[in-house]
């Protein structure tokens, strides 16, 4: 642990007169009784904020704080302002904020300082493989993967390589839904009304088919499934012969999947002269294979007769 | 509990309670029924949670599998027996703990140890998280009026908004938490208290080209920002023009709302919810926030009809129901957690608004909040296993009181307030209680809340009409 620091006995921040904490009146609300550390430090912030003071003691200062209260976005904020208005090399901000993030995995200030950096920066080197490594101690973490699309969109980084991490990641957590959608993100994300190749189409329901394969009850790949189809316009019906291998409503005691009864109800209510087929899947997914949303299943067989499709 | 049980389906279970440690206390005839009529629950309890399983699961194991197996095992305790040993109620789960959860609430106002400092730019949500709790549950929170007006004039800043506290910078966040926290208290000066100018510059300052906000200046980007800023507007009947110096004018902008359902379109997904920003995952809290900015636009019906996939959205809405837990999850193939009560089950009413039919399990939900998320000294928890804290308490309840109540949207928007600008929220109707199945008593019934601003019913509409008459900046 380090020792306790004060500004008020340095000689280095004489000239500045700090500015108090109010915690709201003479009688504040969930008010914090701060450490003296903290309060005081504090309050020199406060002090160089009003001042709009960028300096290096400035920087030392907000390192202080975020080493006792990273979750403090006043801090991170005028930080950045800060090094922006020093010309700073910002590779030393880098280095200095990797232990600092894999302290505090969960804190997102963190990431968006970083989203700063890197953007002014201008480079995203090595910044993959920091990623890969917060992932490894929380592999779901929203920020961590939202800070990964950012710097794929900045950089452009639609690349196989990233795919290939992509996959990676599945291969590890075949569940992990996080990676799916960081999949989706770099086949289908790059434009709204970009359509890629057949080939690549027919690579991606592959992928998610054999995805299936291995556990049918994985909803991951069948929402990747429905959604690349929907986004490439192609109709549902393009996934009955592949739903089929999993549920069949003339054999309801043969389902092997939920989602596969989801699929047919879809592509049953479209077909015609199929409606009661589309009814039977949808009454199975609410009696027997998923209860818990009978009212959903429910409200989908009231769609049918007004020949409207989920 | 009426009778106890004789059914030979709690046979089983009766010998193991009568095995237990826990019948050596009893020498009664009264406490052997007590016994008897707990077997019969479980018993019951056990009948119900097959019926909401589904009999399809896949046994290969990953990491997910694995923390969902753990979660199973720490929640079903609770939902087949009573582990807290709670009073239970006629639908023989456990009753709402209101005297525990108004202390824990009342507490969480008070004075934070250091240890707390981490909180430091999240009080305003402190207030906020416990003061709707309260008044969910029936509290008379008027005592606390002129504290909260006190601690929230610290935290406003001189450029406008709220920070987190003294000297922080303004944030939507903070913003939004203050705000509501003093709709709730609604006096004259609570209202009086809010800089509207300054509201209005700052909150030009988040606006973005792309048609989102900003949650700080040079801060993230998300679909919070839009919620906050939105939320902020409506309730203070703020211009919908955006300022003079708001810095997105030069990139020809000159609304709020320019760009802006267009981008939250873009927030949903190939799965059909909501994401905080375009690209990203369908994640709950971000849902609610999406819907609720449509749901400031304009009526649901014609806004969430118009700018969502509806069909995708339903769907991805609906599997967000974990079985047999009851609550619900945030995103796909993650946990169940209290929270998510609001968050997730916070769009439903707005959701069935638009589609005009009931479609959430109610008391699946209700199950799951009162027999697994209520910790047993008081407050509301994520899962069994962790502690209580505001935050968890406060959507719990928010969650668990939309699921008791219903609502309708007045088409005709015949009201008198919100006539025009964002005036959509201010034409919500009571519509009775909940008339389906249900597992909740009177006695477990918490007072109604706003579904687009998770406040008291009528503070929303107080708010404006206040603002209304002091009329335009
Ligand atoms: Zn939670």
């Amino acid at each position: 642990m380090a020792p306790k620091k004060f500004y008020h006995d340095d000689p280095a921040w004489s000239d500045v007169e700090p500015i108090p904490q109010d915690d709201g009146g003479p009688y504040p609300l969930a008010a914090i009784a701060y450490t003296d550390e903290y309060r005081e430090a504090m309050s020199y912030l406060r002090a160089v904020m009003a001042k709009n003071e960028a300096s290096q003691r400035v920087l030392a200062l907000t390192e202080h704080i975020i080493s006792m209260n990273p979750a403090h976005y006043t801090v991170w904020l005028y930080r950045a302002k800060t090094l922006s208005a020093l010309s700073v090399p910002l590779s030393e901000e880098i280095a200095w904020l990797n232990p600092t993030a894999l302290r505090h995995i969960k804190n997102y200030q963190i990431w968006h300082h970083r989203q700063t950096i890197i953007n002014q920066l201008g480079s995203p080197k090595g910044e993959s493989d920091f990623i890969t490594s917060m992932l490894a101690q929380d592999s779901k973490n929203y920020h961590v993967w939202s800070y990964r699309q950012w710097l794929v969109q900045r950089f452009n980084i639609y690349t196989d390589e990233e795919l290939a991490w992509t996959e990676s990641m599945i291969d590890e957590d075949i569940r992990n839904n996080s990676a799916w959608n960081h999949r989706f993100f770099l086949v289908f994300g790059k434009s709204k009304d970009a359509i890629p190749s057949q080939e690549i189409i027919d690579r991606e329901l592959d992928y998610a088919k054999s995805a299936i394969r291995k556990a049918p009850q994985n909803q991951s790949p069948w929402n990747y499934l429905r959604g690349a189809v929907r986004h490439v316009k192609l109709p549902v019906s393009t996934l009955k012969q592949f739903a089929l291998e999993f549920a069949d409503t003339e054999k309801p005691d043969e389902v092997f999947s939920s989602h596969a009864l989801d699929v047919l109800a879809d592509v049953y209510a479209e077909e015609k002269g199929m409606e009661e087929q589309a009814r039977r899947a949808l009454e199975l997914l609410a009696e027997r294979y998923d209860p818990i949303r009978k009212q959903y299943w429910n409200y989908r067989m009231g769609l049918l007769g007004e020949g409207r499709v989920v | 509990m009426a009778a106890p049980a004789s059914s030979s389906a709690s046979s089983s279970k009766l010998e193991r309670l009568s095995a237990t440690s826990r019948t050596k206390d009893l020498t009664d005839s009264d406490s052997e029924d007590m016994v008897l009529v707990a077997a019969h629950q479980e018993a019951e309890n056990a009948k119900y949670i097959k019926s909401v399983t589904s009999p399809l699961q896949d046994l290969l194991s990953t990491q997910t599998w694995q923390v969902q197996e753990e979660t199973l095992e720490a929640v079903l305790p609770y939902l087949e027996g009573n582990p807290n040993d709670f009073d239970l109620n006629t639908f023989g789960i456990p009753k709402l703990q209101r005297i525990q959860h108004v202390r824990f609430l009342n507490n969480a106002l008070q004075k934070y140890p250091a240890a707390f400092m981490a909180i430091d730019a999240s009080r305003p949500w402190f207030l906020y998280w416990s003061l709707q709790g309260l008044t969910a549950l029936g509290q008379d929170i008027s005592d606390y009026d002129e504290r909260v007006v006190y601690t929230f004039a610290a935290s406003q800043h001189p450029s406008g908004g709220f920070g987190g506290g003294h000297g922080q910078l303004p944030h939507l966040a903070a913003t939004y938490a203050a705000l509501l926290s003093l709709v709730i208290v609604g006096t004259p000066e609570a209202y009086a208290s809010v800089n509207r100018s300054t509201m209005y510059s700052f909150l030009g300052r988040m606006k973005q080209a792309d048609g989102g906000f900003t949650m700080a200046l040079n801060g993230e980007e998300d679909i919070r920002g839009a919620f906050c800023a939105l939320v902020a507007l409506s309730l203070l009947n703020l211009p919908l023009e955006l300022p003079p110096d708001a810095p997105v004018r030069e990139q020809g902008l000159t609304s709020f709302l320019d760009g802006l359902t267009d981008w939250i379109s873009r927030c949903q997904t190939f799965e059909g919810g909501i994401s905080a920003s375009p690209g990203q995952e369908a994640h709950g809290a971000y849902a609610f926030c999406g819907l609720g900015c449509l749901s400031i636009l304009g009526s649901p019906k014609d806004t969430i009809n118009k700018h969502l996939d509806v069909p995708s959205l339903l769907h991805w809405l609906s599997s967000r129901q974990c079985a047999p837990e009851g609550g619900f999850n945030g995103r796909t193939n993650k946990l169940v957690d209290g929270c998510y009560s609001h968050w997730v089950g916070g769009c439903w009413p707005l959701v069935e608004a638009a589609v005009g039919k009931g479609i959430a399990n109610r008391a699946a939900l209700g199950r799951y909040i009162l027999s697994a998320a209520q910790f047993k000294k008081g407050g509301l928890i994520d899962k069994p296993g962790k502690r209580p804290d505001a935050y968890h308490s406060c959507y719990n309840l928010a969650g668990l009181s939309a699921m008791q109540h219903e609502h309708k949207y007045d088409e005709t928007k015949s009201g008198e307030v919100g006539k025009e600008g964002l005036g959509g929220p201010y034409h919500w109707q009571q519509d009775g209680l909940y008339g389906g199945e249900k597992v909740w008593d009177d006695d477990d019934m918490l007072n109604r809340v706003h579904p687009v601003f998770i406040v008291p019913w009528g503070k929303a509409e107080a708010c404006r009409g206040y603002f209304e008459e002091q009329g335009s900046l």
